[in-house]
């Protein structure tokens, strides 16, 4: 009986899969071998022509020979095809400690950012967001706060005016919106009012024209110091850390008594002046209409000087001037 | 303020508490350290001499050689200052010594003559300043002593701010009444004892103005100028003051010592009655500083007879001054009020340690006390006679008894204090108080002017009582998480701008008429009355010059072509929209862009952008906008749009205009838009109108419109979405060219229905409805070949 010499047909088929240069060929070499064509299917053909325990014995042979080198074919395909991405993969080495891509800045200004996240720590407290107009009376700056006319603040040298009677100006502090506030809603007041501040500085390291606070104002029944000391003790852990200890002060402002200054151990323990505060003087409650017998408390919080701290900025300067190396750092 | 430690002593017995304590101590009381040091001898090695001999140098005109004696020898030292004579003690540095900054002393040969060291001055030492030449010691010191040993070689400073309610702080005996309630330690007020030996000559007396409640003088006879005393010259100048004669320091002394500001006349050029009274207008009185000031009826002046003598506690008169020649003294010991001195200190611009303890108000009650301490301390160091004190008082002042109830402490700090602890704090701090059942009635001491309140005694508790000794309770509103409209209408915009690569600014509100001008030349502007910077007198009516100004300087500066955004206020002087008592205040978001931005990645060329893509900014930021054009000043004629939403205008935007592109040297064009950031609702932007999916395929066609050159482009889109308003549609023009007179616009309609699979007969009659309605309705026609 004529058969083929199956180790010398899968000897030749390893010979070639050891050639195989491009993936493609494993396909050529499976047509060579099993497809139509091959040497086996040629044999396959005879089988109809045996004799039934021929044709099983042949059969089988054949059929093992076709398994074996389909089996083959596919585990030298798969190891060939993994070698090839790996060395694809490289060859393609590309020096990433260059920076192609640039930062030109796009996001928030500092001042903004700051301001965003003072505004959260107390909206999640219940402070919603009031405005008031940077153009003001004086009384709204200064009169209905306590501060009468005769006041050093209320030099030339210190405010800037709009007018020559000195009846408009531009606020020197947030705490114009408790006014504005407390005119137009009733108790219980629980609000944050971010904006500009203007005072008569010119532009430089320290000093600008044009600054923001953040001024809070709560009114409800029995607020008392402990609600005041415990709001601000929150917000500074919420801003700075869970760490950072605060200290409180006695300090003067006219709207507010008692005053107090509010300090924040920094790293080298150095104690750092943030905010101001008080509970609200009675004549402001008389001023704004509401009961003279109303409590609450109030605070400023200056948004440069925070920012100042939080990230060791050494020019005010800085924030107006827009340079965009100093924009995007943020 | 600057507080010695030493000084402090005398009123309050500190020295056994650690200077950490003391500055705690200070801080709880509400008095900010400034700064604090330790103060360590700035020398070495110094001893006192006694000058035996003085001889001329034989080779120099300028020194002198002198031999002194030093104790345990005596040595020849050149000396180049001529203030001295033979038998004056000095502080010597001998060689191996050292002076002020480390300056090491030795032999050295001086033209010829080996000098053992130095005599020196108070400035060498790092004493004070002096320009008078060698310091001269008291005449009892013996030689050889270490000049260490009497002079406090250390001590420590606190610079104090003191809150301007506190003017009664402005003094040593004023520190110490707070610390002595903080110690628990009793105050030594000193005693006067005096023996009056002369007649005043002349009448003095307050006036008939109430400006002046108190006049005290006395006169004094006998008297020689010289240097003040060596403690008072130390104490004076750690705490910063120059020092001068005896006279002027000792009044100095005393102002920060009790806080009564004194001042001191040569008695011999005064002639008759010594008064106060308001300044005529236009009257003038030469200062001591040789300046003539114009006065106004608003300022006091000292006069004698009816002449203006004094600016009264601001600063005293050239012609009565007390010169080297003065043997005769009137001393003034006055209370003046406060608003009085402050505007007349303020109006000239004289500022002095007599007018800020003026007026803050200082002790209406201390005139007396204040004259005495004045003659205490000049009698110890010369042999002086004086007059009966004279104080003429209209007794004007007083303050008025106050009720306080003690539940509204509990009411207002939240804590119950504690009837000792009440009692404790009034006593220490001498304030006339008795706890009647539920009431603390009280009367505030004559150097308070903070104390006229229920609430002003609350406080005072509560700084006594210690503020970290306060518990702490977190109260909370009801509204949590609720910014409102306005906050989240600006971070909801911000965020969209960011997203584009647009960076938020800050800038400045003012600027010069110019960039108002130019975009704004109908507004009424605001200016500022009394501007910093003269030419930026104007707050801006718009963003878009500030915007400008920011694309320009980081264009110069750093090479990078940006888009940039701000959200601030503009202004204009009509009357506001909310508050009818101010100028009218907007907030508006502006936002700059350009043709070409400098696109992140280097190794590409810039990224070019055009009018169309800031129009779809628009519809990012704002939904549901109809965009009309508009003729700005400052922008492109045909490049300039209003925005409205619900038919009011929310904003514009457009393309600078040629020219000012032109102007400003700008390579590229500019787009630039403002947002009325009050006029948005953030429910509103939010709002989103669903379009179902449809579940059926889709048919397309591209269509082809020759269309006039001036035909609006969107006309049609409407057109073909009302036809097709039952399907879920994306019409978009994909093409648009133009050619001398004709024009071809490209559109491609995609549509899908939501009931059903359009076959070619249903899908040949929506394209045919389409075109024949835009060709009739339009007068366009659909070019024949490519659209399927």
């Amino acid at each position: 009986m004529p058969e083929v010499n199956t180790e010398k047909i899968f000897a030749s088929f390893l010979l070639s899969v050891g050639q195989v240069t491009k993936i493609d060929e494993f396909n050529d070499l499976e047509k060579e071998y099993l497809g139509k064509n091959s040497l086996i299917s040629e044999e396959r053909k005879k089988l109809s022509s045996m004799s039934e325990i021929s044709r099983k014995k042949y059969g089988k042979v054949l059929q093992e020979l076709s398994t074996q080198i389909s089996e083959r074919l596919n585990q030298e395909r798969l190891s060939f095809q993994s070698k090839f991405f790996k060395e694809k993969e490289l060859n393609d080495n590309k020096d990433i400690t260059i920076n192609w891509y640039k930062d030109l800045g796009s996001r928030e200004h500092v001042l903004t950012s700051v301001m965003n996240e003072v505004v959260d720590i107390f909206s999640a407290i219940g402070y919603t967001v009031a405005t008031g107009p940077e153009a003001e009376t004086s009384w709204h700056n200064f009169d209905a706060l306590n501060t009468p006319d005769w006041h050093p603040a209320r030099y030339e040298s210190d405010t800037l005016y709009l007018d020559e009677n000195l009846e408009q100006l531009l606020r020197t502090q947030t705490s114009t919106v408790q006014v504005r506030h407390m005119q137009n809603n009733k108790p219980p007041v629980y609000i944050v009012a971010p904006g500009r501040v203007y005072r008569s500085d010119q532009l430089d390291a320290t000093h600008s024209p044009v600054f923001h606070q953040i001024e809070g104002l709560a009114v409800d029944e029995n607020l008392t110091f402990s609600d005041l000391k415990g709001t601000l003790e929150y917000f500074v852990q919420e801003f700075f850390g869970k760490e950072i200890k605060t200290k409180f002060i006695p300090h003067f402002f006219p709207f507010t008594e008692p005053s107090a200054e509010v300090l924040v151990s920094w790293k080298d323990g150095e104690w750092l002046e943030i905010l101001g505060c008080g509970m609200v003087d009675p004549n402001v409650f008389q001023h704004v209409g509401y009961d003279k017998n109303s409590q609450g408390f109030a605070f400023g919080v200056g948004v440069e000087r925070l920012a100042m701290i939080r990230y060791k900025i050494d020019h005010i300067k800085n924030f107006y001037e827009n340079d965009l190396r100093f924009l995007r750092q943020f | 303020m600057k507080v010695l430690k030493s000084w402090l002593n005398d009123w309050i017995d500190i020295s056994e508490i650690s200077n950490e304590d003391i500055s705690e101590g200070l801080e709880s009381l509400g008095f900010e350290i400034e700064e604090q040091s330790d103060l360590k001898p700035n020398y070495s090695n110094i001893v006192v001499g006694k000058v035996l001999e003085i001889y001329p140098h034989p080779n120099a005109d300028k020194v002198r050689v002198t031999k002194t004696d030093v104790g345990s020898k005596t040595y020849e030292i050149v000396c180049g200052a001529w203030n001295f004579d033979v038998g004056a003690v000095v502080p010597v540095a001998l060689p191996n010594s050292e002076i002020k900054d480390g300056f090491k002393i030795d032999k050295r040969d001086i033209r010829g003559v080996e000098s053992n060291g130095m005599i020196c001055s108070a400035s060498e030492l790092d004493l004070w300043d002096d320009h008078e030449g060698i310091l001269i010691l008291d005449d009892n010191i013996l030689p050889g002593t270490d000049f260490s040993s009497i002079y406090a070689s250390s001590d420590y400073l606190w610079d104090i701010g003191i809150t301007p309610n506190r003017g009664d702080c402005m003094s040593y005996l004023g520190i110490a009444r707070e610390l002595s309630n903080y110690f628990d330690k009793k105050i030594n007020i000193k005693k006067s004892k005096l023996n009056p030996s002369i007649t005043n000559i002349l009448n003095t007396n307050s006036g008939k103005i109430k400006e002046c409640d108190s006049y005290g003088s006395v006169e004094i006879e006998n008297f020689k100028v010289t240097d003040s005393s060596f403690l008072i010259r130390y104490r004076l100048s750690n705490v910063g003051t120059r020092i001068i004669n005896n006279v002027v320091d000792i009044t100095n002394y005393i102002l920060y010592d009790v806080g009564q500001p004194l001042h001191a006349f040569d008695r011999d050029k005064l002639f008759n009655t010594v008064s106060v009274r308001k300044a005529k207008n236009n009257e003038t009185v030469t200062t001591l500083d040789s300046q003539i000031r114009k006065l106004t009826n608003d300022d006091l002046v000292i006069t004698d007879g009816d002449k203006p003598i004094a600016l009264a506690g601001v600063m005293g008169g050239l012609e009565t001054e007390v010169t080297d020649s003065t043997v005769n003294l009137l001393i003034e010991s006055a209370y003046f009020d406060k608003v009085s001195i402050m505007k007349t200190s303020r109006k000239l611009g004289l500022i002095s340690d007599a007018s800020i303890r003026f007026e803050r108000g200082i002790d209406f009650n201390i005139q007396k006390y204040g004259l005495e301490q004045f003659l205490m301390t000049l009698k110890n160091s010369q042999d002086i006679k004086y007059s009966e004190l004279s104080i003429d008082t209209k007794n004007n002042i007083k303050n008025e008894k106050v009720n306080l109830k003690k539940d509204e402490i509990k009411k207002l700090l939240g804590i119950e204090l504690k009837d000792s602890f009440i009692k404790k704090t009034l006593k220490n701090l001498m304030i006339d108080g008795e706890i009647k059942k539920d009431i603390i009635e009280f009367t505030a001491p004559s150097w308070r002017y903070d104390l006229d309140r229920p609430v002003d005694l609350i406080e005072e508790f509560a700084k006594h009582y210690g503020f970290n000794n306060f518990s702490s309770n977190l109260p909370q509103g009801l509204y949590k998480n609720e910014k409102g409209n306005f906050w989240k209408v600006k971070e909801y915009l911000s965020k969209i701008l960011i997203s584009n690569n647009f960076q938020e600014i800050q800038t400045l509100s003012f600027v010069n008429k110019e960039m108002n001008t130019v975009f704004n030349p109908e507004k009424k502007y605001v200016t500022v009355f009394n501007a910093i910077d003269k030419s930026n007198n104007y707050l801006r009516s718009n963003l878009m010059s500030s915007l400008l100004d920011t694309y320009i300087f980081n264009l110069q500066q750093n090479n990078i072509l940006n888009s940039y955004f701000e959200i601030n206020t503009v202004f204009n002087s009509s009357v506001d929209n909310t508050f009818n008592d101010v100028p009218n205040q907007n907030v508006v978001l502006g936002f700059i862009t350009s043709a070409n931005l400098t696109t992140q990645d280097i190794r590409k060329s810039d990224q070019s952008i055009d009018i169309y893509y800031v129009k779809s900014l628009i519809n990012q930021l704002i939904n549901n906008t109809q965009l009309e054009p508009i003729i700005k000043p400052g922008f492109h004629q045909n490049y300039s749009f209003s925005i409205f939403k619900n038919n009011e205008i929310v904003g514009h935007f457009g393309q600078l205009s040629t020219e000012l592109q032109n102007n400003f040297e700008l390579e590229n064009e500019v787009f630039l838009g403002e947002i009325y950031v009050n006029k948005l609702n953030l429910n509103e932007l939010k709002l989103i109108n669903y379009q179902p999916l449809s579940q059926y395929p889709f048919i397309k066609f591209d269509l082809s419109f020759s269309v006039p050159v001036e035909f609006s482009a969107h006309l049609i889109v409407d057109e073909i979405k009302k036809l097709l308003s039952k399907n879920e549609n994306e019409i978009e023009i994909f093409d648009d060219f133009q050619h001398e007179n004709s024009r071809n616009l490209g559109i491609r309609i995609v549509t899908r229905s939501y009931e059903k699979t359009y076959d070619d007969n249903e899908t040949r009659q929506i394209l045919m409805k389409i075109s024949d309605s835009l060709e009739a309705k339009f007068k366009i026609t659909l070019n024949s070949g490519n659209n399927d």
